[in-house]
């Protein structure tokens, strides 16, 4: 490919210098620079939209920032004291708590669910596979926040249609049972609903890997007397442990910084017990207007998610061929 | 992250900004004069005749008036603040108002009071835009709940007379209920859970409030006696009604109007235009409703209420200062507050409320107004209000049974300390 495109170089100003003498040289220069300005409009663009963003919120992390300070124009830095006031509120590290076992928890529901689905898929017949997808892809389509008052309705106090049913199977303590009055409840209506809207973009990225999977080695396998579990452990899982480990990867990426379900839920509560740590974040910065604190928050929570997510960041950094398995 | 672009973006915008540059263009020169009201609060006739008024007035000024939406206000007021180009006159939320008089961004108003009418300005109000010691913003109109209720019911109930106190209403339910009580989706009185607005009212009628003011701080104190018998009340009332509404959610969720409108509700806490709502899905309801006003335990007397309602002011770094400080004047004059009470609100800057006693609602409202209190006029309502209520906690705590009276009350209290200072 560089061949056919050295002679575009960019040889700037300077003449072409005699073809012999050089040649080997240019071509080299070329070759190399080539591949990088051919990225430079991506890393530039992605630079000033994520990056520049991103040292502004860490420079803001340490100066006091409220309304005041913004229309005045005013630079007022002040250390590290956002850090110390966010670290030294116990309710932080509860929250900080909360929102990793919170993550763990919706991220091994949803791969736990994505995988079975996946590979009841498998065995489905043409139709029913169909209706299936279909219904998944409907999930997935809709909505973030039409999904959640969805969930409010079924679980409304009331009128939701949970619990009317469970007072029909004869559970009759569930009448007018509130599942947000605990933050337990609370977290478990909240986790339900982003498993509900994940599943099926895990589920199809593990099923394009067991498509992935020749059909001789499954029936290879079967000749030689495999059981399914030998079959899915020796066939099927080295086909999708990369898309797992991918998919795990990305889901705790998505599901550590959920905001929209969190607070449209019970904006945090009841009691402060449902307050994940963007909830935190939008507490501080947009309704307290302390943007200063806010970005100490966001600033902590960029490290706690690069802690989660470590493993994977070695194992891609030290994998060459971006074989992450 | 979720606030991380916000944030970028917010601060972008003031980049060298607060100079200050506040001198004015010279007489004659084509001036601008921005004005950001909110949906539903002036109507359209008012604002047209009043910017024509003032155009005519003032040569060479066109008035640019633009029309906000309440959702999302704060952070758009955030932003446009910070600008070098804000608006002149802005409408805040009298909730909101002392959040942002506190942090200094606001023109200084106290020696234009008496020229904005400042002796007919309602008291609650005038508050919400005091902060140490100076006027940042004025009254623009308010509004408070009142108990709208269907009269052919109270009819059909043997109900003669509108309550006038705490006993009455109590009896007017037991009626209703007795009435009607046989539809299992009748509900005398329809009360979610978390209608704190209703709440601070029967806290207010016991003596009590939720905060106490020394200096510029605040203190709790909804562990008094006083908010422990406000919330048994509402707990009483609660009981009584046999409400099915969510003992976990406020008024808007669901939206109590729509419910109102099914026509199974003989009474809801509501504000007027709720009315407008309800009858959105049916028409009939408006004729066969009216209002009186949240009775008090002192029979004869009417609770105090909660004033919700607007302030108006003017950005610091707006270059026409003079201009909005004219536009307040005419906007503040009788004329327009009138225009006001006729559309059903109560006036601001006026304390002739008659044009409010055509319609019956609007009425129970202008009586109830005399005796209206606002929040804390603390800088820090406005981050309890967009952010956790622990009122709301309390109350769906103490009616759900999860927590006692004093527990319930007494968690508030600590958090809402925890809010004033933080």
């Amino acid at each position: 490919m560089t061949a056919t495109i050295q002679t575009t170089a960019p040889a700037g100003a300077t003449p072409p210098a005699p073809p012999r003498a050089t040649r080997g040289r240019r071509a080299g220069l070329g070759e190399k620079s080539i591949p990088y300005l051919l990225l430079a409009p991506a890393v530039i663009v992605m630079l000033v939209l994520l990056g520049w963003p991103a040292v502004q919120v860490i420079a803001i992390s340490f100066r006091k920032l409220d309304l005041g300070e913004l229309v005045r124009g005013e630079i007022v830095w002040v250390g590290l004291d956002n850090y110390t006031a966010v670290l030294a509120d116990p309710e932080f590290w509860t929250i900080t708590m909360r929102t990793v076992l919170f993550t763990a928890a919706v991220v091994a529901g949803t791969v736990l669910a994505g995988l079975l689905i996946a590979l009841l898929m498998r065995h489905l017949s043409g139709v029913v596979r169909i209706v299936v997808q279909v219904t998944l892809v409907l999930a997935w389509a809709t909505p973030i926040l039409a999904t959640t008052t969805v969930f409010q309705w079924i679980f409304d106090q009331q009128y939701g249609i949970l619990n009317k049913t469970l007072v029909k199977l004869g559970f009759d303590s569930f009448a007018g049972f509130s599942w947000f009055s605990s933050g337990a409840s609370t977290m478990t209506v909240i986790g339900l609903l982003i498993v509900w809207q994940a599943v099926p973009f895990v589920c199809f990225t593990i099923y394009a890997g067991l498509l992935a999977a020749p059909k001789e080695l499954y029936e290879a396998a079967s000749m030689d007397g495999a059981s399914s579990w030998q079959s899915f452990t020796t066939v099927s899982w080295p086909a999708i442990r990369p898309l797992v480990t991918l998919a795990t990867f990305l889901s705790v990426i998505w599901d550590f910084k959920v905001f929209a379900q969190v607070w449209a839920i019970r904006q945090g509560g009841p009691d402060g017990e449902s307050t994940t740590m963007p909830v935190l974040l939008y507490l501080r910065g947009i309704a307290g207007r302390h943007f200063g604190v806010a970005s100490a928050v966001a600033v902590l929570m960029i490290l706690v998610l690069l802690v989660l997510t470590a493993r994977y960041l070695q194992l891609l950094l030290r994998s060459r061929e971006a074989d992450v398995s | 992250m979720v606030g991380v672009a916000a944030i970028a973006l917010a601060t972008a915008g003031c980049a060298g900004s607060g100079s200050g540059s506040t001198d004015q263009a010279s007489n004659g020169e084509p001036r601008t004069l921005t004005v950001w009201l909110m949906n539903g609060s002036a109507p359209e006739t008012l604002t047209d005749s009043l910017n024509k008024e003032f155009e005519g007035a003032n040569e060479g000024v066109t008035v640019k008036y633009e029309v906000q939406e309440w959702n999302g206000i704060q952070d758009k007021l955030t932003t446009a603040l910070g600008s070098q180009d804000p608006p002149d006159v802005i409408e805040l939320g009298n909730t909101q108002a002392p959040s942002i008089a506190a942090e200094k961004v606001l023109t200084d108003l106290t020696g234009d009071v008496d020229a904005l009418h400042g002796d007919q300005w309602l008291a609650s109000l005038k508050a919400s835009g005091e902060w140490d010691g100076k006027q940042y913003s004025t009254p623009f109109y308010a509004a408070n709940r009142s108990v709208i209720y269907r009269t052919d019911m109270f009819q059909e109930a043997g109900i003669t007379a509108p309550p006038t106190s705490r006993e009455e209403w109590l009896d007017a339910i037991t009626k209703l209920e007795a009435k009607f009580g046989s539809d299992p989706q009748f509900q005398a009185l329809y009360l979610p859970g978390q209608n704190w607005y209703t709440l601070l009212s029967f806290i207010y009628d016991e003596g009590g409030d939720i905060a106490k003011k020394s200096g510029n701080d605040f203190k709790a104190t909804v562990n008094s006696d006083q908010a422990k018998a406000g919330l048994e009340f509402y707990k009483q009332l609660v009981d009584a009604s046999g409400t099915t509404a969510p003992k976990d959610n406020d008024e808007q969720n669901p939206e109590q109007a729509g419910i109102y409108g099914q026509g199974k509700v003989a009474m809801m806490i509501a504000l007027p235009w709720e009315l407008g709502t309800a009858a959105k899905d049916n028409p009939d309801i408006q004729t066969k409703s009216s209002a009186f006003p949240i009775p008090s335990k002192n029979a004869g007397k009417t609770a105090p209420v909660f004033q919700g309602g607007s302030n108006l002011a003017i950005p610091l770094n707006s270059k026409n200062a003079d201009l909005a400080k004219d536009y307040l004047k005419l906007l503040l004059s009788d004329k327009y507050q009138g225009q006001l009470a006729e559309a059903g609100m109560v006036p601001g800057a006026s304390t002739d409320l008659s044009a409010l006693d055509a319609n019956p609602v609007s009425k129970a409202m202008a009586t109830a107004s005399k005796n209206g209190k606002a929040v804390p006029a603390t800088p820090k309502w406005a981050t309890i209000e967009a952010g956790q209520n622990p009122l709301k906690d309390m109350m769906t705590a103490y009616l759900t049974g999860a927590k006692d009276l004093d527990t319930a009350t007494g968690d508030a209290n600590t958090a809402l300390d925890a809010a004033f200072t933080g």
